[in-house]
């Protein structure tokens, strides 16, 4: 059909459908193939352009109507912009069916409807179906809506009150039977024990006292097993021996919890006195074994150095005989002040010891100091007079070698001479001036005489 | 009535699995004609680390016709006029080229392409065409000058 015919078409279709198929809520994923690309939703009532492309009719018409210029019977196809002639409305069953397919919500969500149904049955699911589509009133004169699954075969209007006959209360009529029936407080009913007849409200009030309902004896928490009715249990309870012996019941369990409770108080003193116990126990260990090992050591020190320390010792030797006294007695605080005293007294016979020990030294050295000082003067003094010595016997050499420069022209004869004169003269005065000879090269002037006698 | 459940179609779909460096939302809650769009310069080209303010504007007659592009804020490129408006210049939103069934996520996607390969050819603003064909480096400097001090 030509474009004329198609919107002529369009415009024809009823639109009194009472779903608008866009704005379903869609639950299953469907093929991007099955959307129009207009308006984005799974193809409504599609159509056929001569390229292949398809649309929603509604959707295409607006296409038309907006891209034709003015009464020409062309327009370009929304997809590929060919232009455009004809419309043809037969598009193939499959893809009409597969949009069918595609699962929704019923519309009528709002009003309670969970169904999952096809596209393709919405239309006749909310018309027929749908317990939650609403419906005029049966009754003309009512002008309320009514779900229709409320609407019953009899046609009646659900909305008209009905007054009870018994409670006075308003009660919608298709609500009314089973108010009548079990709800209204002030229908009458039987006391299933008594079989008197109260009113529903006064019901629970009623069994609280009627004589038939079967009760338990009064003593049941001390295990009377005796349930009967409330009529008579008076009669029981006055013969019941467990009821009698209620209140003496009653105290024992008064006095067992008393009891429960202090022994409870009790065990939990007894656990602080325990680990306090455990503490000093540990604390004790301890000390004695550092008690013996400062004893030991004590002994090792002082032992053998001054007469005095063999005494301490023995004093010490008493102390494990008094820990082991005190530990019996368990009177630890004096045990640890008198083992503190003594340590004391040790420390200060101790400190006593070191500055002895300390100003003898001292003595000692000052001794040695002095001594040394003495071997150290004297050795000065002998150094001394060997330098005097040595200057002496220096004196006549150097003369000599002066002497010697001057007179050059001597013969090797008479130097030889004089040499051997000069040591001969030094020799008997000290044994020194022997040594001194090998010295003679070092004199510049000896060299220099060395120097022209070659 | 129809364009408006197509677009918060597209919306809720842009929204819900935004395309890379693209981010929607509506510049009014109560007006789905009108849209911000915040784009991120794509990598590698001088635009990279900028976040560029687009306008994307609908029409009521949408989809049938097309949407306007503009950056609202200040860019170096060919296809960006360079005035307060910032119109983009996309072939496929002139209204002899627009198809009904193109989708803005396409749209917004050309647009960002467009950033990394500028059309000279098909410039709005011809110095800055001229400037990208002959003179690469240069462009490339003051695009991105301009991304530091207009889009960071």
């Amino acid at each position: 059909m030509d474009l004329q015919d198609f919107l002529a078409m369009e415009e024809s279709r009823e639109r009194d459908e009472l779903i608008d198929l866009r704005s379903l809520d869609l639950v299953s994923e469907y093929d991007s193939h099955l959307m129009c690309p207009i308006c984005h939703c799974p193809f409504v009532e599609p159509v056929c352009l001569q390229c292949d492309h398809i649309f929603c009719g509604s959707c295409l018409s607006s296409a038309i109507t907006t891209f034709r210029s003015a009464d020409s019977d062309e327009f370009p196809c929304p997809s590929c912009r060919n232009p455009t002639q004809k419309v043809s409305a037969s598009v193939p069953r499959l893809l009409i069916n597969m949009c069918d397919e595609i699962r929704v919500r019923c519309p009528l969500i709002t009003e309670g409807c969970r169904e999952i149904i096809p596209r393709g049955h919405v239309q006749s699911h909310v018309e027929k179906y749908c317990g939650y589509r609403l419906l005029p009133c049966p009754d003309n004169s009512c002008d309320q809506m009514t779900r229709s699954k409320d609407v019953g075969v009899d046609q009646k209007c659900i909305h008209r009150v009905r007054r009870c006959s018994h409670c006075e209360e308003d009660v919608l009529e298709h609500e009314y039977e089973e108010h009548e029936k079990e709800l209204c407080p002030v229908l009458e009913v039987t006391c299933v024990d008594c079989e008197t007849e109260v009113t529903r409200g006064a019901l629970p009030e009623h069994i609280e006292s009627c004589p038939e309902v079967a009760v338990p004896c009064a003593a049941s928490k001390y295990a009377c097993p005796v349930k009967i009715r409330r009529a008579e249990i008076a009669a029981h309870e006055q013969s019941c021996p467990i009821v009698a012996m209620g209140p003496y019941f009653e105290t024992q369990n008064a006095r067992l919890k008393s009891l429960e409770s202090s022994m409870r108080h009790l065990q939990q003193r007894n656990e602080i006195f325990e680990d306090g116990l455990a503490n000093i126990r540990s604390t004790l260990v301890e000390s004695t074994r550092l008690g013996a090992s400062s004893q030991s050591v004590g002994q090792s020190t002082q032992s053998g150095r001054e007469p005095q320390s063999s005494a301490r010792v023995d004093a010490h030797s008493d102390d494990p005989a008094d820990i082991t006294a005190s530990v019996f007695s368990s009177n630890a605080t004096t045990y640890l002040l008198s083992l503190h005293e003594s340590l004391r007294e040790e420390v200060s016979q101790l400190s006593h010891a070191i500055t002895d020990l300390d100003a003898r030294a001292s003595m000692a050295i000052m001794n040695e100091c002095m001594r040394i000082k003495e071997d150290i003067a004297h050795t000065n003094a002998a150094v001394n007079s060997v330098r005097m010595q040595v200057q002496w016997l220096m004196n006549p050499r150097l003369h000599q070698g002066t002497r010697g420069g001057a007179v050059r022209t001597n013969s090797g004869e008479n130097e030889e001479a004089r040499t051997h004169m000069a040591s001969s003269a030094a020799g008997p005065s000290h044994a020194s001036g022997q040594s001194l000879g090998p010295l003679r090269p070092r004199r510049p002037s000896d060299s220099g005489r060395e120097g022209t006698k070659l | 009535m129809g364009s408006i459940k197509r677009i918060s179609k597209e919306l809720t779909e842009l929204t819900e699995s935004p395309p890379e460096g693209i981010t929607v939302e509506l510049a009014d809650e109560s007006n789905v004609y009108e849209w911000n769009v915040i784009m991120e310069g794509p990598e590698g080209s001088a635009y990279y680390n900028g976040k560029f303010l687009v306008k994307l504007s609908l029409p009521t007659e949408y989809p049938f016709k097309p949407p306007t592009v503009s950056f609202a804020t200040k860019i170096y490129h060919p296809n960006v006029t360079n005035d307060e408006k910032g119109s983009m210049c996309l072939g496929m939103l002139r209204a002899d080229e627009w198809k009904p069934s193109s989708k803005i996520a396409a749209v917004l996607q050309f647009a960002r392409q467009l950033l990394s390969e500028p059309m000279p050819d098909d410039a709005v603003e011809g110095r800055i065409a001229e400037q990208y064909k002959n003179d690469r480096g240069r462009y490339e400097e003051v695009a991105r000058e301009w991304t530091r001090k207009h889009a960071c």
